[in-house]
This record gives C-alpha cells, structure tokens and sequence, in this order.
C-alpha cells in the first residue's frame, strides 16, 4: 500500500510540477465595448476620422444646458428652480456665500468645452498621422476641427475670464492666458482654420448633422468661422476686424434673424437631449423669467411674448419668485442656435460703435427692434456713442435672453453692478471661478 | 505537565491496590455523549502520550486497546471541548463531552487548505458562530447581521430597502478606487458581492449608477445556512490571498452533515418592518404659511385644514407602512461514517416599510461530505438561490420627480396627492412628482438566479506516524444571472413633455469560477514535540461579466417594454478578469508553545498594467503560549499567548483602468465618438499592503473569562486612485498609483462566562475598537475625490497628504477647510445572553459609535423646500440665514443603539415528551427585535447612510436615503 501511495504522490508532484512552469500567459486585455483612443493615432481610415468629426458637434453640446441657467441666474436673467438648492443659493451669493470652483457650476462648462477641444485635437492629430486622406480632405478636417475649437474657447473666455489655449498635449498643458492674450490666440487659430479651408476643395470628406445645412462645405463652413471670427473681432475689441469678418460671413440685414448652424438634438442612444428645455407649467423644475426681464420690457416687444409665457401657478422659490417661465424651445429635441444671423446683426451694431461708425449701429439696431414689433428708436437726435451702446446692450438683452450672453456682456462693459438684488445678503458674481482641478 | 505528577501518584496508588492487573492488554469500551444527551459520532479517542487512538462510531461507540491501566484517554470532536478522562478499570467508559461556543479548540484558517487551534493563532481571526449570527433575530443579509459582532469592521448602509445595501470594511479604507470590500469565500467559492447598477439613473437624473442604491448580491446568501464566519481583517492573516485580499478576507463556512442520527430542523419566523426613527413634521401656523410662501398658500392651507381638520403626514404615508416578514426554514441533517449531507431550504418574504417595497429569497442547500476510501473523500456544496428585490425610489437624483426623500422635502402638506375615485393622481404643485403616484405605479425591481457551486477532493497521498501528505484540489463556481427592470410610467409628472415613460430593462450574467490545487505535508520532528506543516499551491481565478441594458422612452400607454418606445438605447458592458497565483507556506508548532508561520505567494492578474508581472507577497507569523511552558504553575490563568504576524497583499486596479477609450456620441443620426473621460494608465501597478499586527490572548479559569487585545499597523503603498485631472486636457479623471496611506488601529475583546450553571447562565463581552487612518504620501496636489459627494461646495472627501483619508472637507468662506471626518472615535459593543430557569434564554446586543461625521444633505433639501421638522424653533430659522457650505451640513454621527435583542423559551424535555412523544426532540419559541432603539444626535433616520452605494470612500454623506426600519419577530423552532 505504502508504495502506491508514494507513487501517487510522486505522479501528484510530479503534476503540480508541470501545472506550475506551465503557468497560462495572459493576454492582454482590452476594452470589448469601446474603442480605443490609440487605434486612431495611426493610419485611421476615413470612417475613423468621421467618427471623431461627428465627436466633435456631438459634445460641443457638452455644458450648454447649466451654463445657459448659472450664468443666467447670475445676471438675473432667470432662475432655475428645481432640486438643487445651489441655484438659487450659491449663484446669487445667498447669505454671503463665494462661488465654489468645485461645484456643478463652475465645471460644466469648462468640461463639456475642453472635451469637445479634445475630441478635435484628438482628430487634427489623427489626420496629420493617416495616408487615408488625400490632402484637400485633410484640410477640411482641420479648417473645421480648429473652427470649433476656437468657438469653444470664446465660450470659456465668455465665462470663466482665461483660458488655456495650448492643450494639445495633456501631460504639457500650457498656461492659463488672460483674457486678451487668449482671444489673440483664438482669432488667429480661426484665420488659420480659414487658410485651410480655402484649400479644402468643393466638398467636405464627412458629413455634419443638419444642424450644419447650409454650412457644410467648406465654403459654406469658412462662412460660419468668419461670423466666429467676427465674435471674437468684437469681444477683443477689433471693430473693423469683425466688419471685415462679418462681411465674409452669413451676416444679412435683410435675411431671416435665424440664419446660422444649430445644435440639433436628438433622444436615440447616445445623442443627446435639448437641456434647456423645460416642460411647460411643470412644478419644480423651472427656468422662471426674472421680474425685471419682464418689467423693464418695452411694450409690444414680442420677444417677451415669444421666449416667456406667464405661469398658470406663480412660483416661489427659497425667497425668489417669478410670474413667467421659458418658452425658449418647444420640446427636449429642439435646436439651439450656435450663431445665428440675430447675434451676428447684434455683433455688427456692436463693431460699428467700435469702429465709430454710429449710423451703421442705428440702422442694425432697428433692424433688430422692428424685428420683435418695435419702431425706430428715437434718439432724440443723432444717437450719441453711449446711447448707441446702451441700446445694443438692451437688444442683446431681449434678443439672446437665456442663451449664455447676458453675464458677459455686462462684465465686458463694466455694468455687472448694476444688477438688483433680490435678497438681503445676496451678491452679485459675474465670472466663474477656474476649476479646482486646473490647480493641479 | 501538572497532570503527569498526578497521574503519577494515583498510578503509584494503583499499583497497591490491583498490583495484578496492572500490567495486562486491556480493551476499554465506552459511549460518548454531548451535554445534550447526543450522542457524539466519529470523536477521536487516543490514549494520551501514544499515537493508539480510535474513533467513535456513529452511536458515539468506541473500543480501543490499551497495553496496560491506568491510562488517560483524550477525547476530541469539532465544536467539543476536549475531554481527559483517567480510566483505572475495563468497566465502560461512559464521557460526556461540553459543545463549545467560543472554544480555545476551535480551528480556523490560515493558509489555504490547513487550519489552525485558535490557541495557536498568530492573529486576531474573529470568528462569529451561527448562534452569535442568527441566533438572537431574524436576518436579512448576511453583512447586515454582522454589526457589533466583530472587532475592526465598519459596516456601512447605503439603504434601509429590504435586502439592505451593505459594505464591510475592515480596519479603516485600504483601497478607494480599486475593490474596498473584502474577499467573500463561502465554502470554498469566491463569490459575487457586486453591487449591480440598474440604469434607473436615465429617469431619476441621479448622477451615477453608485447613487442608484442596489443592493449588494451577498444578500442572495441566506443567514441560517451558516455555520460560520472567519473574518481575516488585515493583511497580515489574509498574506496568503495576495492581490485578492487587500481588503481582508470573509471565509463562510455553511452547515454540513455531522453524521448520526437524521436531525431535522424545521423553524418558522414572522415578524415586522416598522419605519425606526421618524422624523415628524413641521407644525405649520397659517401665520407661518403665508410668512413663508404667500397668502395663496395660506388659503391652501386653510382649505386642507377646514375638510380635513389636519395637514397630510406624508412621511407617515410614504414611509409608514407596517411590512410583513416571513421565514420559513427545513434542513436534515445526518449520514454515516462514508457520507454525511446537510440539505436544506428556506423562504423569505419580507415586505418594507414603503408599500410595494419588499425582498424575497428561495435558498436551497445541499452540502455533501463523502468518503470514498481511506485516501480519496470529496465534499460537494450546492446552493440555489432565487431571489428578488422591489426598492422603489429613494437618493440622490435631479428633477426626476421620483425619489420619495426629494419629493417630500418639497412637498407642502396641504396638498392631497391621493387618487380621485377614477384613479387620477393629482400633479404635485411643489415637485415634479406625485410619491402617492410613484409609490403605486412606477418600478425599480430586480430578479436573481444564482447558483453556487463548491467541490474539494482530497487525496491522502501518503500518511505514516511521522509524515501526512495530502492533496487538495477545489474550484468553486458561481453564476448569477440578475434581471433588472425600472419603469416609470408616461403619466408620471416628471415624464410628462419630458422622456414620456421610461422602461430600462438589464439582462447581467456573472460567473465567477476559481480553483486551487494545494499539497500538504504534515511532518512530526523532534519525536512529536515540533509539527511541520508545509503546503504549497498554485490557484486560479476567472470572474466574467457581461451586462445589457436596455432602455426606451417615449413609451406606448401603459407598456412596460423597450419594444414599445419610441427612443430605444442599448448599454452593454463586458469585463474578464483573471488572476494567477502561487503559494507556499510552512508552519512549525512546537509544543504548542511557539508556533511559527511563514508565507509567500506570487501573483498576477489581467487588470495589473503588465498582466504577466508577478508581485510577491510574504507573510510571516509568530505565537507564543506561555502558558504551555513548564514553568507555568498559575492554575488561574491558562491561556497567555504573545502573539506577532506581518503580511502583504495586494489590489490590482480595477477593470478597465488601463484603457484610454471612446465612448458614442452621435448626434443627428450620424454615428460618433468622443473622448471617454478617463485616462487610462496602461502601466498601473497593484496597490499593496504591509501590516504588522502584535497582541495578546489571555484566558482565565479554563477560558470562563477571555481577552483578546490586538494593535496593528497597515500601510498601503502605491494606493490606486482615481483623481480629477485639469480638465483642459480633455481628460476629466485619471486611476493611477498615487498615494500612501497608512491605517492603524486597536481591537479589544473580552468575554466572560460569569455564571455557568444549569439554571442559570450568563454569558457576557464587550468589544472596543478604533482605525486611524493618514495619507502619508501624494504624488499630486491634493485633490477631491471624484465620485463620492457633491464637490467642496457641500462638502467632499478629499485626498490630503498628512490627513485622514476619511476627512471631510468644504470651501468655507473661499479656503478648503476640514469640517469633519466619518471615521469614528472608537466603537463599541456589549453583548449579553442569558439563561433563566433552566429554559427561558435572554439576550440583547448593544452597539455604541462614538464620534465621526455625517454631512447630512437631507437637510439641506427639507430645509430648501422648508419642510425640515425643526423649522418651528429658533435655531432652524437660524440656520436658514446661514450660507449653504459643508459647515451647516455637517452633523455628528455617533450613536448608542440596542441592535438586537431576544427572548426565547425551550420546551423542556419531559413537557415536549408528554405532548409529541419522542416524534419532536425539541421545541423553541420567542420574540426578538432588532434595531430596537437608538440615542443620536444626528437629524435623519440612521446615521448609519451613504448615497453613494459600499464601494470606496462613500460612507456618511446623506441624500434621502431608503429610511431604516425596527424588526419584530416572533420565531418558532422545532428540532425532529
């Protein structure tokens, strides 16, 4: 007996040892449902590269909807009454608190719009690193990858002040740029972005959404990244630049105030919802029009009308309340406008005052006003330059209402103070902070 | 030693008085017994000093040979004190052996296929005995009945739902990102503890599946099934686990047959779910109404009062059902001397404290021991479970209109939200939801089947007097197929011009299979007085996923089926993991005086950054009974054990941390991709522990009185963590090996058997316990741990080097300040049972956790939508005025509770007797409670809470969560 079990157990060693040097090796393991970032690095294929276009207009969505409200609430466009009490708490500066850099508020924005600038940078890179593309393709892909980029940069100047315009490489990111550095830097990568446009030839090798009708080709694209040129021309101040651009855009006078590219929306998988949308006369989550929106509106202005509709329940919210709420889009699959001919009028009464050509901005500015059902301002004479501007100011107010304009425009001209405030112990802030991450 | 002298004398003795018998072969024959009056089959008998010994048979028979009298006889049996008897003549021998409830000779596990005397054992292994687990009330889950039982472990609740939501921690956070909860072994079996994410969030708005609230599929094993638990807590006992014990180690052991007599156990259980702590409401004025919201509510207000004479209690309508809890439980026990099995089945229902909440689970159990020849025997454990669970809605979401904790918090309680008699549910005037509505209509339910299977076969290879090998080759296997289904009607408010009914449907297969093959070789040296026990092994270990979901919105009236939607998405997720190790370990027991361990396992894994890399993990262990020296002559004190062990173990990243990948983003019908978020680090190493652990066991008055202290330090190197990146990159998060952290702690226990008589016993112990933890190292600027929280402006966890991990932070006033930490003071636990008259048994376990931190985020809602009950005083107007920051949330989280306690009467014998006949062997019956009362400072339901589920750094930050609730049983038991 003692022999067999000495066998056994010789066989028995004798298998472990065999199990053990034999130890299986492993393969690599890899994500089964996605697609890795490094199969496009190199020699991506054109349907590859198409993908990361689609990306691209995909998240610049990304944060519209919570920058459209924070920043509304914080020039007392709006209020978003709903289950967070930091809308109505944090934003307004409530019993003297500071904004957080590490709230909702203060990352979605800078989130959504540096993924959509990676998302693009991730394509530039691809298309600079494939022999898919002949050389024409290549530049379309980059006219519109550096197109969006540099729009989704003025939307963090917009609200956070700076921005980090050198992001290329995550593991070097270059500094955080002032505001007037960072729009220098935009508005050349948008000529740069042109340049390679008008070498792009007749057709695009991708497809955009509808939203981009009208825009698709590269002519037609290099119209929509001169009125971008045109936005960041004004916000730097450049009158004459931004009339250049707005002359080599979609801008009209005469045409329909909603001209321009769109975001569209849509609820299939892995679309995206219109954010902003709420459901009319629903209790407890509500964009409610400020008071004084509605207030200090000119009778007969039909944008009140249009873009608000009294509540059938007046609402009241930890101490704040509102007749109206939106009306802005008819469902959660509407489109919200990127740039729309409306902005871009605006835009042109703005750089004329800029460039001192005041008459220019009256007759815009009129354009505008019989567009919501109100006749020629009266002046009381020749519009002077600040009377011009005031009125620019008010149109901008009631034409873009609830579209992220209103903070920014009162910081740029320094009326941020003149802002009521609803509560004892509110504040008014009119910048968001640099998120707490960007310190690391 | 001592005996020897007096074996001695009475030998001399016996010499004069039957001088002619002393020197002659004798056969001894006897009967051994249990206290009980069983009878003890297959216990071991040996003439003490020899290695003559023999078994009981299954009568609990036995004969042995002896060269000559007197001689001691020893007798041994698991879960029996060890009896030494002296026998001076042939005439029978009749023992009766005492069961032992926390007996010196138990064993418990230290390496993989080896066990070890308690007396022996290097570290502080806490065992809890199915008696200590079940015995006093009636269980859900098996993590949810462990609280105030063991040393060292925090449990965390992330939901009072029926079939919990439970995390266990042993000693302090020793992994954030990757897997925090210990390893869980029943009988063999590395088994699913997962918690599974049910995409309820696309209709809730929640912000990640962590926040969805499932419960964790331990809750699928039933209690009563277990015969008990070994909790190896740090690294230092659970080395031999390598990279899966990082987070200690839960080694369940299920009944099994005992051989004997078929035993039959029938028990029943009904008791009640009762919401614990309510909070009440505020006591509106009219006055206060029209102060707060305007003289148009005040009419509302006074119209509700002038029909109904009172405003609508909502919390006692959402949260004040009575829930109705049955258990019914059949087991048989038995076999012979080549088979034993324990069969078994169970069925619970257990309704909650919301009205269509409740958790049922079918539990059927076959465990089988089987000897095939004196060197093959195998045992099989099987177990079925169908389980199913309806939580409905309860935590965090944003404008879902769904979860009751939100909807209350704005609700106004003028409004009647009942159905008019054609069953229209009224729209909610103050939140997106109707609860009444929610309540009856809308569905968040899950469905488990689950097989779990064990199989060991052992090989006694070779076995003389000096040297024993064995062969030991298990696997274990468990699949789960788990079924998720929300729906959320196109009627519901919050739908309504939104999603227009929502239905996610998952589909989620696990199977987790692992398997080892062990050598053991027993080796006696130094003529018996050191034993050796070497072993060595290799395992492996496979654990697939797959889950899909399927979602719709825009659903047909009344369907209940993505088929039926107008928008169909689809989410799948597959994961493979797999693990390789070796292992090898020797233990040398001299005497039972010094006994010494060392360690070493080698291992590898698919979710490591290089998957063929192997990392090695020591152990070293040593103990010392003083008590067993020879000079040793303090009768009082048997047991003093010095005892020291150190141990590594690791954690590889979790899966999928090494990719860098695209996730679809489409828009206008066009198919796309965008950047994931994550950033995936392709080199990421595991992180791995180093604990040293010292203590001492003392036992006084042959163990009537026991203490057991244990120090430990716990330093995890290279922990892996998942951290915000600067955004401007692109990438938002990134996992990688970044930080130290070292955890320390004290655990104290003592027990004490103060009266032991036959009609009265008093059985007592107390637990202290308390973890420290520290970062001591961080590659990064400090950071807020993504994931768990809301940001510094409510209040995060955030990783600080020179900080405790579990510390809480807020932007006060500009600067990031520490507001609080959830780590307690210390905990503690008093527990008691008794036996009165002979037949009545009392017990009762308290629970004490002193200081640590809660940021009640409740609060902040209530207070929002002024609902908060305290908003009638001074100090809650108060609060209203002061800024919204983690100050104002953060609320001390220490209580005293009275966690379980019973009362339960045996039929004596002769009564039973008299009314069955020898058909029933025992009857029992009582009535218990659990969480029977609690003494807090904290203003919510239980202090007990997380919103963000078990896993990581979650525990201690509230948002609406599922309310706790008191149990009440009455129990029946019935022994055939």
């Amino acid at each position: 007996m003692k022999n067999i079990f000495k066998n056994i157990s010789t066989y028995g060693m004798a298998l472990i040892t065999i199990l053990a040097v034999t130890s299986c090796t492993f393969e690599e393991v890899v994500d089964a449902d996605n697609p890795s970032v490094d199969g496009v690095t190199i020699d991506a294929s054109k349907g590859q590269l198409n993908e990361l276009v689609v990306g691209v207009e995909s998240s610049s969505r990304n944060g519209i909807a919570v920058e459209v409200t924070a920043s509304g609430t914080m020039a007392r466009e709006l209020y978003l009454f709903d289950a967070d009490p930091r809308n109505t708490g944090d934003l307004l500066g409530k019993n003297g608190i500071g904004l957080d850099n590490n709230s909702f508020y203060s990352v979605s924005q800078w989130n959504g719009s540096y993924r959509c600038i990676k998302n693009a940078n991730i394509l530039i890179a691809s298309v600079s690193n494939t022999t898919a593309v002949n050389e024409s393709e290549r530049n379309g892909y980059l006219g519109f990858a550096k197109t969006m980029i540099a729009y989704e940069l003025i939307q963090v100047l917009k609200s956070y002040g700076n921005a980090r315009v050198d992001v290329s490489d995550p593991d070097n990111l270059g500094p955080i740029l002032d505001f007037a550095p960072a729009i220098s830097a935009v508005r050349s990568l948008l000529d740069e972005a042109r340049g390679n446009l008008n070498n792009a030839g007749g057709a695009f090798a991708f497809n955009l959404s509808s939203g981009f009708d009208g825009f698709d080709t590269p002519s037609t694209f290099t119209q929509f990244n001169r009125g971008v040129a045109a936005l960041a021309a004004v916000y730097a101040n450049d009158g004459n630049g931004a009339i250049g651009a707005l002359n080599d855009s979609y801008f009209n006078l005469a045409g329909s105030l909603d001209a321009g590219p769109k975001h569209v929306f849509g609820l299939g998988g892995g679309d995206q919802a219109n954010g902003v949308f709420k459901i009319p006369d629903t209790n407890g989550d509500q964009i409610i029009v400020h008071n004084s929106w509605i207030n200090e509106a000119e009778p007969g202005d039909t944008r009140v009308t249009s873009k608000t509709a009294v509540r059938i329940d007046p609402v009241s919210q930890d101490g704040l309340n509102g007749t109206h709420e939106t009306r802005l889009y008819a469902s959660n699959v509407s489109p919200i406008d990127i740039l729309r001919n409306e902005e871009l009028i605006l835009l042109f009464a703005e750089a004329s005052i800029q460039a001192g050509s005041l008459g220019n901005a009256e007759t815009a500015l009129n354009v505008i006003r019989n567009a919501a059902g109100l006749p020629n301002r009266d002046y009381g004479g020749t519009p002077t330059e600040s009377q011009l501007t005031s009125e620019m100011l008010r149109q901008r107010r009631y034409s873009l209402w609830a579209e992220n304009h209103r903070m920014f425009d009162l910081r740029r001209y320094g009326l941020s103070g003149s802002l009521p405030i609803d509560r004892p112990g509110d504040q008014v802030f009119n910048v968001f902070p640099i998120p707490l991450s960007e310190n690391n | 030693m001592k005996q020897n002298n007096s074996n001695r004398r009475i030998f001399l003795l016996l010499l004069l008085v039957f001088p002619c018998f002393v020197f002659a072969q004798t056969t001894l024959t006897g009967k051994v017994n249990s206290d009980k009056g069983d009878t003890v089959p297959f216990a071991n008998v040996i003439e003490k000093g020899t290695s003559n010994g023999t078994t009981t048979d299954i009568d609990g028979n036995f004969t042995i040979n002896v060269d000559n009298l007197p001689v001691t006889l020893v007798f041994s049996s698991l879960g029996f004190e060890t009896v030494e008897k002296s026998v001076i003549n042939s005439s029978p021998v009749n023992v009766t052996m005492g069961e032992s409830a926390e007996s010196l000779d138990e064993v418990i596990v230290t390496g993989l296929a080896t066990s070890i005397k308690r007396s022996n054992a290097a570290n502080a292994v806490s065992t809890v005995s199915a008696e200590e687990l079940v015995g006093t009330t009636g269980q859900t889950t098996v993590d949810g009945a462990l609280y105030g039982k063991v040393t060292g472990v925090n449990i965390t609740s992330s939901s009072g739902a029926p079939g919990g939501g439970f995390a266990l921690r042993l000693r302090g956070v020793s992994s954030i990102n990757g897997n925090n909860q210990p390893l869980i072994i029943v009988d063999g079996v590395y088994i699913n503890n997962k918690e599974i994410a049910s995409g309820l969030r696309g209709a809730s708005g929640a912000n990640r599946g962590n926040e969805e609230n499932s419960g964790n599929r331990l809750a699928d094993l039933d209690p009563n099934d277990i015969e008990n638990i070994e909790i190896l807590k740090g690294s230092s006992a659970a080395a031999i686990y390598g990279q899966r014990g990082n987070a200690g180690v839960v080694i369940i052991t299920t009944k099994r047959g005992k051989g004997g007599k078929t035993k039959i156990n029938f028990s029943q259980d009904v008791g009640i779910n009762k919401l614990a702590n309510a909070q009440g409401t505020r006591q509106w004025t009219a006055q206060e109404v029209e102060d707060v919201f305007g003289a148009a509510e005040r009419a509302k207000y006074e119209a509700t009062i002038a029909q109904n004479g009172s405003l609508y209690d909502f919390e006692d309508i959402i949260y004040g059902q009575t829930g109705f809890i049955t258990e019914t439980a059949l087991s048989a026990t038995g076999g012979d001397d080549k088979t034993k099995f324990y069969v078994g089945g169970s069925h619970r229902d257990e309704e909650g404290i919301i009205e269509n909440t409740g958790f049922e689970r079918l539990s059927l159990r076959a465990n089988i021991d089987h000897k095939i020849s004196d060197v093959f025997d195998f045992t099989s454990t099987s177990n079925y479970i169908n389980s199913s669970s309806s939580r409905s809605f309860t935590g965090n979401e944003n404008e879902g209109g769904l979860s009751y904790g939100y909807t209350l918090a704005f609700t106004r309680p003028w409004n009647n939200l009942f159905p008019d008699a054609n069953g229209n549910y009224p729209n909610n005037p103050n939140y997106p939801g109707n609860p009444i509505f929610v309540r009856d209509n809308a569905k968040n339910e899950d469905s488990n089947n689950r097989f779990i299977q064990g199989l060991a076969l052992n090989t006694k290879l070779y076995t003389d007097d000096i040297d024993r090998v064995k062969l030991v080759v298990s696997g274990g296997l468990d699949y789960l197929a788990n079924e998720t289904n929300i729906y959320v009607p196109e009627n519901h408010q919050g739908q309504i011009g939104g999603q227009d009914g929502f239905v996610a449907i998952g589909k989620n297969n696990f199977t987790f299979f692992n398997s080892q093959a062990i050598a053991v070789w027993d080796h006696e040296a130094l003529a018996g007085d050191l034993d050796l026990t070497t072993q060595a092994g290799m395992t492996y270990i496979r654990q697939e996923s797959d889950q899909l979901l399927s979602q719709g919105t825009d659903l047909a009236a009344g369907q209940t089926t993505p088929s039926q939607a107008v928008n169909q998405s689809i989410f799948q997720n597959r994961a493979t993991e797999q693990d390789f190790g070796y292992f090898g370990q020797i233990e040398g027991n001299y005497k039972d005086q010094f006994i010494a361990t060392l360690g070493y396992r080698l291992d590898k894994s698919t979710r490591n950054g290089d998957e063929n890399k192997f990392y090695g993990f020591p152990k070293a262990s040593l103990a010392i009974n003083i008590a067993e020296f020879d000079f040793w002559n303090l009768e009082a004190v048997n047991q003093v054990k010095l005892r020291a062990a150190y141990g590594e173990t690791g954690n590889p990243a979790g899966f999928g941390s090494t990719f860098t990948s695209f996730a679809q983003s489409n828009i206008g019908g066009n198919s796309g991709q965008s950047l994931a978020g994550l950033k995936g680090d392709p080199n990421v190493e595991p992180e791995t522990s180093k604990e040293i652990e010292v203590g001492m066991d003392l036992g006084f008055l042959n163990n009537r009185v026991t203490f057991e202290a244990t120090y430990y330090k716990k330093e995890v190197s290279d922990l892996i963590l998942t951290r915000a990146l600067p955004a401007s990159s692109g990438f938002t998060q990134e996992t990688t090996n970044l930080a130290d952290l070292e955890n320390k702690g004290v655990e104290l226990a003592l027990r004490a058997d103060v009266v032991d008589g036959e009609r009265f016993k008093w059985n007592t112990g107390v637990q202290f316990y308390l973890n420290r933890s520290e970062v001591t190292r961080l590659d990064v600027p400090a950071f807020a741990q993504p994931g768990a929280g809301f940001g510094t402006g409510l209040g995060t966890f955030y990783i600080e080097e020179g900080q405790p991990v579990t510390q809480l932070v807020g932007n006060i006033d500009g600067e990031l300040t520490q507001v609080g930490d959830v780590e307690p003071d210390f905990q503690m636990a008093f527990n008691n049972s008794l036996t009165l008259f002979k037949y009545i048994d009392v017990s009762f376990l308290f629970q004490l956790k002193s200081g640590g931190e809660n940021l009640n985020l409740s609060e902040f809602l209530t207070d929002l939508g002024q609902t908060t009950p305290d908003l009638d005083t001074p100090e809650g107007q108060a609060r209203l005025d002061t800024p919204a920051n983690a100050e104002r949330f953060v609320q001390p989280a220490g209580y005293f509770r009275l966690r379980e306690a019973a009362i339960y009467y045996r039929l004596p014998k002769n009564a039973i007797q008299g009314l069955f006949g020898d058909a029933i062997e025992g009857i029992k019956i009582g009535a218990s409670g659990r969480n029977i009362f609690t003494i807090s400072d904290y203003n919510s339901y239980d202090p007990e809470v997380s919103v963000n589920g078990g896993a990581g750094l979650s525990s201690g930050i509230e948002v609406t969560p599922f309310p706790s609730s008191r149990q009440v049983y009455f129990h029946l038991n019935v022994n055939f």
